[in-house]
Parts: structure tokens; C-alpha cells; sequence
């Protein structure tokens, strides 16, 4: 295994543990289907790429059109990567969560995510369509050349601190009272709003909570890959992240993490070594059933995921009874 | 304790819960409705009705099925607007006022059917309805356990005095969704009282629960009316309104019918008729 192969491995697998708690936040505490999960991640590695690169008059980049080009050193491309996360959840959630009953807020945002993708594919001048943006300057690359081994190390590095950060800001909501509440407003919106609770208030906060931290994920991989176009951030690769936290435990954030590495890292991974056979494309498609079977799987066999939200004991109470 | 039953899980010496906010004014009466109406594309669920719920009294309100007594109940809670009509609520006018914020206030409702919040456990049902806790906001969350820890452990001991009280200890760490039907009436009252409500909504607390636990919770709402707490109960069982209720409102076909006590009801010619046969 070289270098970059593992490197390649870890950060994916960096952005995907990111991905799955900021989702796991949203809908597997919250209950808010975020079907557009995908948009915000999106819309973190648009603005972080647009923030990075030169204008695009500049020599060497004026092969595409896009707007801004800031030229920004690190860190502040991936803080507005973030921010646009949480920003563009404000307006999406203002139109969606308010007024909707949960099942039309999954449609609604689903087909957001189908217009965004289309928007951006065909509006040429605005992100360079379907061509995307590439040549996206990589974070502390004056540096530390990003052709070599240390880069690889230093990037799987910062993205370990990311992990951790979300980790840590993750549990600090899912396991205080706010969490608590996030849970009940899940369980029965109406009963939560009976017993003083905002629910389209709550809503938006963790929207916009998710969205931030979906934005970063979107940062942390186009700083990696350094190109970013519509076909990486198709609806389905919402389907994907939503698999990792069915299959890991929603409302875990242990869960989220087990998801994201058993499902978009390790199932997609080992997928990749089967030798082709039949027309082309088979395999591929083939990938997608599979997941279509393992969501289904799971929600009928095993519900609650491979590691369950876990019962709050409180210290001092009653052993629990053996039912 | 004021009124108990001398129960096991019941009468123990544990602190009522105080509803110091009751503010006891004889006379005044805690939420006046005037002509409240609620109409669902031309079907007058509740067509008019005006009441009075008397501080620290149990009021119960009954009437055949359809009568508009669970609408009047939501309209009343804030959980469905009314289409005209003026509520106010300790003077002030909360007909336009979200159902969140009149429960912030204390006018609290528990709901038909159960509605626990099945994969919280039993005390964290009671926990989460708690207003005074700092944690439960993002800052609180983001700033960690040490910010609000202390309000935690305050609120669990007050969660177990309640469910001490009413005979659920040992539930605690189950989760609510596993409870019996009675059980989980239970876990609504105590929810509602964690809020230190001034006003509970009842929305057939008796319905569909083991006759030993109607006992039971029959004897809770007494202490509690004891304890100063205003309760305005939708109940069917006319008997235990009979037992509870200092006043009975009497609807039918979303209006007001009749009111009084229940031996007066019985002697109205148009109620009995109405509902009260047999």
C-alpha cells in the first residue's frame, strides 16, 4: 500500500466520519430527513475552491469561468466553506421547516438537491458547469510541496483535528439537555411543543449546525482532490451517507462513525476489487443495489444499527429491570 | 402532603411539587374563553364556546363523542388556533400566542392518546420538560457538561420525587415506550408537572388505563388539587368526574350545553337527554 493510497483512504474516510455526524445530528438525533446533505457539502467545497483559487483571468486558470477567486491562504477558505454550510441552511430551512410535515420536508429536500445539481451544471459561467473547477490550490501548499509523503501525513493530520473537533462539538450536543430535547422533538413534535419546546426553532439551529459542519467536510475534500464538479455531489451520494448512519446507529455518534467507516469507506472500498465481469457498468450499478439491500436490510432486521443510541442511565437510579 | 391515599409510593414523605406560582386570588377566575370558535372547512368543531376554569379548582369538561371537547382542549393549549374567539390566561390574552409559549407560561396540556417520547427513559421524559436548566440550548450544549451540570442534578433529584410519588421508581431507566398504557398516563402527568404548571390541560387522563391505576391517578389529581394546581380535565368517566370536579362544563356539537356541579347537571332536563343518560 503506498503512501498515497492510505493517505487517500484516511482522508475519505476523515470527510465521510465528518459527514455522517453532521447527518447523524440532523436526522438520526433530530429526525430531520436531510435528503439535499449533499448540497451543503457541496456548497463548503464551492466556496472553499473559489476562496482558494486565483480570478479566473489569472494565467494557467482562465480554461474555466467562476466567480469570486480570492486567492485566500489556509485556513480561511475552509472557515468559509463552513459558514456557507451554515448560511445556506438558513434560507433552505426557512422554506422547508417551518410549515412542512416531516415526510414533504424529505421531498422537498430532495428535490432541492436535484435543482441545485442541475442549476449548477448548466449555469456555465457561474462554477464552471459540469466541467467544475479544478487545479484548486491546496491548503499550506507554498509550504509543504503536496506531491510528497509529509503532505499526505500533514493533511491526513489537520484532517484527524477536524474529526475531532466535530467529534467533540457532536457529543457535547447529543449528550446535554439540548440533545435531550432534539430527541423528544424526534420522537413527537407535537408532545415537545406542548411541554415548552420551539420545535421550528430547534429545527433551524441544528440545520444550521449541520450544515456548518457539512460545509467542512466539503472543504477539508476539495482541498485534497482539488477539482470539484456536479458529478461528485449527485443526489444518491446523500443515499450513501444516510446508509453509513442507518447501518452504524442513528442518533450514535460512535454509530455514525462505525457507518462511515463500514459503508462509503469500507463497503465502496472493497467493491472496487471485484473483477469486472459482465457489460460495462454492471459493477457500479451492482454497488447501487447493494446499497438499496443493505439500507433495506437494516431497517427491517437491525433498525437500530450495528452500535444503537445508547439508554441514559443517570447515576444513582434503579438497576434497570430484565424485561 | 394535603390529600393522600395512604400508599405505598404515595404517601411517602416526599416534597410535593410546589406550584408557588399559583398565585390563589378566590374569585378570579385563571383562563376566561369568550366565543371561542374553531371550524375546519365549514365544520364547526367548537361553534362559540365561552368558560370560566376557576383557580385551584378541578373543572372537568364532558360531552358525547364529536362534541368539540378535545378541539377545545388543543384551541385552549395553543396546539390548534382558533378561528375567532379571545383567550386570556391569568389577565393577560394568549389567544395568538404559540402553543410553546403558553406552556412556558404554564398552561400545560397532556394529550388523548399517549404521547411519550418512547426512546427517551421514563426520567428523561419528565427531565426534558424541565424549563430551568442551562444546557438545554446550543450554547449550553457547546460550552460542555460543567456549564450545566449542576442544573442536571438538581432536576434529576426533582424527576425522582415525582416519580417516587407516583410509584414509578423502579422504571426509571426504562425506556418510555415499553410502559403500559397507564404507565405512560402517569409519565404525561409527571412530564406536565415538571414544568410547575399553573394550569394542566387533561385530555381524558383515564382513557384506555387498568382500573387500578384510574384509582391511582384519581387520587393524584385530589393532592394536586390540594397542592393549589388548576386542572381542567376532558373525561368521559362520569363518576370520577362526579368525585373530582368542582365544576362540570357539559358540551355538545361544539358548544356549551350546560355548567355547574354534576348533582345540578343531572336535575337539567336538556343534559340528561343530551348526555347524561343512564
Amino acid at each position: 500500500m503506498n503512501t498515497y493510497y492510505a493517505a487517500n483512504l484516511l482522508i475519505y474516510a476523515g470527510v465521510d466520519i465528518i459527514a455522517c455526524l453532521s447527518l447523524n445530528l440532523v436526522f438520526g438525533v433530530s429526525g430531520i430527513v436531510n435528503f439535499s446533505f449533499i448540497v451543503f457539502q457541496a456548497v463548503g467545497a464551492y466556496t472553499t475552491a473559489v476562496l482558494s483559487l486565483p480570478p479566473d483571468s489569472t494565467s494557467g486558470y482562465d480554461f474555466q469561468h467562476y466567480i469570486g477567486g480570492f486567492n485566500l491562504p489556509f485556513p480561511i477558505p475552509w472557515i468559509g466553506g463552513a459558514l456557507a454550510g451554515g448560511l445556506l441552511a438558513i434560507p433552505v430551512g426557512f422554506v422547508v421547516l417551518r410549515k412542512l410535515r416531516s415526510d414533504y420536508q424529505a421531498i422537498a429536500l430532495l428535490v432541492m438537491s436535484v435543482i441545485a445539481n442541475t442549476v449548477i451544471t448548466n449555469a456555465d459561467k457561474f462554477l464552471n458547469g459540469a466541467a467544475g473547477l479544478a487545479l484548486v490550490p491546496q491548503p499550506l501548499s507554498t509550504q509543504v510541496d503536496p506531491s510528497t509523503d509529509a503532505y499526505y501525513y500533514l493533511y491526513v493530520g489537520i484532517t484527524a483535528v477536524a474529526v475531532v473537533i466535530v467529534l467533540i462539538v457532536a457529543n457535547r450536543i447529543v449528550n446535554s439537555p439540548y440533545g435531550r430535547s432534539l430527541r423528544a422533538m424526534r420522537e413527537r413534535e407535537l408532545a415537545a411543543t406542548a411541554i415548552g419546546k420551539n420545535p421550528v426553532a430547534m429545527k433551524m439551529t441544528v440545520f444550521i449546525v449541520g450544515g456548518v459542519i457539512a460545509g467542512l467536510s466539503g472543504a477539508i475534500l476539495v482541498g485534497f482532490i482539488a477539482l470539484w464538479a456536479p458529478s461528485v455531489w449527485l443526489y444518491p451520494e446523500t443515499i450513501i451517507l444516510f446508509a453509513a448512519v442507518i447501518v452504524g446507529g442513528k442518533g450514535n455518534n460512535i454509530g455514525a462513525i462505525l457507518g462511515a467507516l463500514l459503508v462509503p469507506v469500507g463497503f465502496e472500498e472493497v467493491t472496487r476489487f471485484i473483477p469486472p465481469i459482465g457489460p460495462v457498468g454492471l459493477i457500479p450499478a451492482l454497488q447501487w443495489v447493494a446499497i438499496g439491500l443493505l439500507i433495506i436490510g437494516f431497517l427491517w432486521f437491525r433498525p437500530d444499527g450495528v452500535r444503537p443510541e445508547s439508554r441514559r442511565v443517570f447515576e444513582g437510579g434503579p438497576a434497570r429491570e430484565v424485561r | 402532603m394535603a390529600c393522600g391515599p395512604s400508599r405505598d409510593g404515595f404517601s411517602r414523605a416526599v416534597r410535593p411539587e410546589k406550584f408557588a406560582s399559583v398565585v390563589t386570588t378566590p374569585g378570579q377566575p385563571m383562563l376566561v374563553a369568550t366565543d371561542v370558535h374553531r371550524h375546519f372547512e365549514g365544520m364547526r368543531a367548537v361553534d362559540g364556546v365561552s368558560i370560566e376554569v376557576p383557580r385551584g379548582q378541578i373543572t372537568g369538561l364532558i360531552g358525547p363523542n364529536g362534541a368539540g371537547k378535545s378541539t377545545f382542549l388543543a384551541v385552549l393549549a395553543g396546539t390548534l388556533p382558533a378561528t375567532s374567539g379571545t383567550i386570556t390566561f391569568e389577565g393577560q390574552d394568549i389567544t395568538s400566542m404559540p402553543a410553546y409559549m403558553r406552556a412556558r407560561r404554564g398552561l400545560v396540556r397532556t394529550f388523548q392518546l399517549p404521547s411519550e417520547f418512547a426512546r427517551l427513559t421514563v426520567i428523561e421524559n419528565l427531565l426534558v420538560a424541565a424549563q430551568d436548566n442551562r444546557g438545554d440550548s446550543l450554547f449550553g450544549a457547546l460550552m460542555g457538561k460543567r456549564y450545566w451540570i449542576a442544573d442536571e442534578r438538581r432536576l434529576v433529584e426533582r424527576a425522582r420525587g415525582l416519580l417516587s410519588r407516583f410509584g414509578m421508581t423502579a422504571k426509571e431507566s426504562d425506556y418510555a415506550g415499553t410502559m403500559s398504557g397507564g404507565q405512560k398516563r402517569l409519565i404525561e402527568i409527571m412530564r406536565a408537572l415538571m414544568l410547575k404548571p399553573r394550569l394542566l390541560l387533561l385530555d381524558e387522563p383515564m382513557s384506555g388505563v387498568h382500573p387500578k391505576i384510574v384509582l391511582e391517578i384519581q387520587h393524584y389529581l385530589e393532592a394536586l388539587r390540594a397542592e393549589g394546581l388548576t386542572i381542567l380535565m376532558v373525561e368521559h368517566e362520569l363518576h370520577m368526574v362526579e368525585r373530582l370536579c368542582d365544576t362540570v362544563v357539559v358540551m355538545a356539537q361544539g358548544k356549551v350545553i350546560g355548567s355547574g356541579t354534576m348533582a345540578s347537571l343531572r336535575r337539567q332536563r336538556e343534559i340528561v337527554d343530551a348526555y347524561l343518560v343512564g
